[in-house]
């Protein structure tokens, strides 16, 4: 199960119970950093809140609109394989609302956006 | 030669004039369409606005000096028309009997029957009149007579005589002309002595007048109060609805509104105390019996309506209204919707109303005659979901305020195809901001629904920058689909497209050195440059941009030309350095051109019919290169699919 491999849904929170087990790219900005590192949560455009944990604590200060590549959970949760910050001090600042609001299109009109690759087998 | 003198003679016999005229015109007594000959026209500055033109008038048997033209017949002096010893029928006149006792007679419209030429001298031998005058009468000087400034109203007295028209024209009259005894001037309508006067004689002299006349749009708004120290006063605007929702106690409030009749039509104004006064009792389409108003000149800059004079409302003024109202002109409004603008023809007087989406900000220019004006442009849209700018002029565009996206309608303005299609308010247009009509209110329930959520395309393209909400966006396609530019004036539009290829080869050319000048000189291969239009030679030149490219987006590709600031944008060098890399390295020059390709820009570009050698094409020019504002264009995008999914 590569998540590197296999497209991935971009979602926000409410559509995360709607992809348990499957791979997706969430996009939102840091709320709180778990103590220990290895855990995080992330408030996305409509400021709901998601959970993302991780195999390895981070070994940087995370801050501002992050995307994370991982699977859902079934508590919800996102299993974290990868991570990139959204670096906001250079050119135009990410825009979150904005973000969302694409989202609903892609959602909305699945028939103009044929992300999903039909696997073989 | 005695044939000739019998000539003249004889036609001087022919023309008769009114005789007995004169003195009827002084007693105020009726005389219909009398026929006088002007002796004498003098002309008379004053100090500032309108000259005026006195002219001694003949019957055949007396002469009197104290006729003045109306202003609005000025053009009959300023052009010479009235030449001593013309003929000329007063068709309609009003007399002023001043304090003195002295009697004016404004002549209100008069035509020439006989030009000065064809009588050739004076008729009869007519001798100066003498009236009756109330005694401490003294000779006045000619400000008197002619004075702009308002005199104080004339009050009763037993010398009088009241004021008569010479012609039996004029609406609603109920008085009865032709009073020869002197009786207690009128007061209020529905007294046995009314005299209703049209609006189109209504002047500074006269000061005890009624006239009846129907309420045309009115507005209210709040002028600021630049009198008051200290205050920073905003102006507001109301509807009829929220005025008593006084919110700022140093704030003028102005009603405005014009009032109409047969004869023509006269702005109104009334200030605070007189708008608290009057607001609720006057409505828009209802006819008033309106006595005791202050008749002023209006002020050029402002738009009226057509009349030379206005009226604000005072303490004394009296507003009764009018059941009968039937021979009245209805309150006339022909909105046109926005987009049909485009179908009409330019310089067409037309009304529109909208909701004022946007505001400039005031610009002051100096025109051909080097007076100094301000300029304002507002944005309209309407429910036809097109905009259009409408420019305002002098005080009304120093005092617009367009806060709260009211309601403007503007009436008899002019279409201009400046910027495509635009508005222009004239002299003699009238804005009116929130009107009391139900197009109003239909517009406001509309805009507040849905109409704010609209692109709202603007007819009037007045700037080629892009952005905002007068942008006209298109895909490449669309040019053709649309035809852009293929009708006989050039049309703007901005797109995002990606350029594919530009023309490195002669995108330079050699010219003329003097700032702002870009002709191409011609190398006199002597070391000396010539340019043609500044008609000089140099010993140098300048290199200057003309780049042709090619630009795509998804639908299509269109072949374009920018000149020097466009291709300078997007070639990321000014014109100087390309020329020197041109000329020392080659392979750094092809670079630049390398490096365009494949970037992604918005244009804004100006398409438009030319023909070459018996061969019509659009031709494309960038106007303007900016980068793409993403977030700008995600939103544009967003809004377009949810507007095509609904």
């Amino acid at each position: 199960m590569s998540v590197f491999e296999s497209p991935k849904a971009r979602i926000n929170s409410a559509m995360l119970s709607q992809y348990i087990s499957r791979p997706i790219c969430f996009v939102g900005r840091v709320e709180k950093v778990h103590p220990t590192g290895k855990s995080f949560s992330l408030s996305d455009g409509e400021g709901k809140s998601a959970s993302v944990e991780l195999n390895e604590p981070l070994d940087e200060e995370l801050s501002g609109v992050v995307e994370v590549l991982g699977i859902v959970s079934n508590k919800g949760t996102i299993m974290a394989s990868a991570y990139n910050m959204l670096r906001e001090d250079k050119g135009i600042p990410f825009d979150l609302e904005l973000y969302n609001e694409a989202l609903k299109v892609i959602h909305d009109f699945p028939q103009h956006y044929p992300f999903e690759i039909a696997t073989s087998g | 030669m005695s044939c000739q003198i019998g000539h003249d003679f004889d036609k001087k016999m022919t023309v008769k004039l009114t005789e007995g005229a004169i003195e009827a015109l002084t007693k105020g007594t009726n005389v219909h369409s009398p026929l006088l000959q002007v002796l004498n026209i003098r002309r008379i500055e004053m100090g500032s606005g309108h000259p005026r033109f006195r002219l001694m008038m003949s019957d055949g048997l007396h002469t009197m000096s104290s006729f003045m033209l109306a202003i609005q017949l000025n053009s009959l002096g300023e052009e010479n028309c009235l030449l001593p010893h013309c003929v000329c029928l007063l068709k309609r006149s009003v007399t002023n009997i001043l304090k003195d006792g002295r009697c004016v007679v404004i002549v209100l419209d008069m035509e020439v029957v006989k030009s000065a030429e064809e009588m050739g001298g004076k008729i009869g031998t007519p001798t100066p009149y003498v009236g009756v005058f109330s005694p401490g009468q003294t000779s006045t000087p000619e400000n008197q007579l002619s004075a702009q400034s308002y005199p104080a109203a004339s009050t009763a007295s037993p010398h009088n005589q009241p004021s008569a028209s010479s012609s039996t024209r004029g609406p609603g009259g109920r008085g009865d002309s032709g009073k020869k005894t002197p009786t207690a001037t009128p007061t209020t309508p529905g007294g046995s002595a009314t005299k209703v006067v049209p609006i189109a004689s209504l002047n500074l002299y006269q000061t005890k007048w009624t006239i009846r006349a129907r309420m045309d749009l009115r507005a209210m708004s709040l002028l600021r109060a630049p009198s008051v120290p200290g205050v920073k006063s905003k102006g507001r605007l109301f509807s009829f609805e929220t005025w008593r929702r006084r919110e700022y106690e140093r704030e003028d409030w102005v009603l405005c509104s014009g009032v109409v009749d047969k004869s023509g039509e006269i702005r109104v104004t009334a200030f605070n105390k007189e708008v608290d006064k009057f607001f609720s009792l006057l409505e828009t389409g209802k006819v008033y019996y309106i006595s005791q108003g202050k008749i002023k000149i209006a002020k050029k800059q402002y738009m009226t309506l057509k009349n030379n004079y206005e009226m604000t409302l005072q303490r004394e003024t009296s507003i009764v209204q009018c059941e009968d109202d039937q021979d009245l002109p209805m309150v006339q409004c022909d909105f046109i919707p926005i987009a049909q603008l485009e179908h009409k023809d330019k310089d067409a007087i037309i009304d529109v109303i909208g909701v004022c989406r946007s505001v400039d900000g005031v610009s002051r220019i100096t025109t051909k005659t080097s007076r100094e004006v301000y300029k304002r442009d507002i944005h309209l849209m309407d429910t036809s979901g097109k905009a259009v700018a409408v420019t305002l002029w002098g005080e009304e565009a120093e005092v617009f305020d367009g806060s709260g996206q009211p309601i403007v309608a503007v009436k008899r303005a002019r279409l201009s195809d400046f910027g495509g299609r635009s508005i222009s308010a004239l002299f003699s247009s009238t804005v009116m901001v929130n009107p009391d009509i139900p197009e109003t209110h239909r517009l406001r329930g509309w805009y507040d629904q849905e109409g704010h959520a609209l692109d709202g395309q603007s007819l009037t393209e007045l700037r080629p920058g892009g952005g905002g909400a007068n942008t006209c966006w298109k895909t490449l396609s669309d040019v053709k689909t649309e035809q852009l530019g293929q009708g006989d004036k050039a049309e703007y539009f901005s797109c995002v497209a990606t350029v594919l290829f530009s023309r490195k080869e002669s995108c330079l050319y050699q010219a003329c050195p003097t700032t702002d000048c870009k002709k191409k000189v011609i190398d006199q291969q002597n070391g000396l440059y010539h340019c043609e239009k500044c008609n000089k030679e140099f010993p140098n030149y300048k290199y200057c941009l003309i780049l042709s490219a090619i630009i795509a987006d998804f639908s299509d590709n269109q072949w374009v030309t920018c000149f020097q600031e466009t291709a300078e944008s997007i070639l990321g060098h000014n014109s100087e350095t390309l020329g020197q890399l041109k000329d020392t390295d080659e392979a750094a020059f092809d670079e630049v051109f390398q490096k365009v390709n494949f970037t992604t820009h918005i244009f804004r570009n100006r398409v438009k019919l030319e023909i070459y050698n018996d061969e019509s094409r659009v031709k494309a020019t960038v106007m303007e290169v900016k980068p793409v504002d993403h977030r700008e264009y995600s939103r544009r995008l967003i809004s377009n699919i949810r507007k095509m999914a609904a």
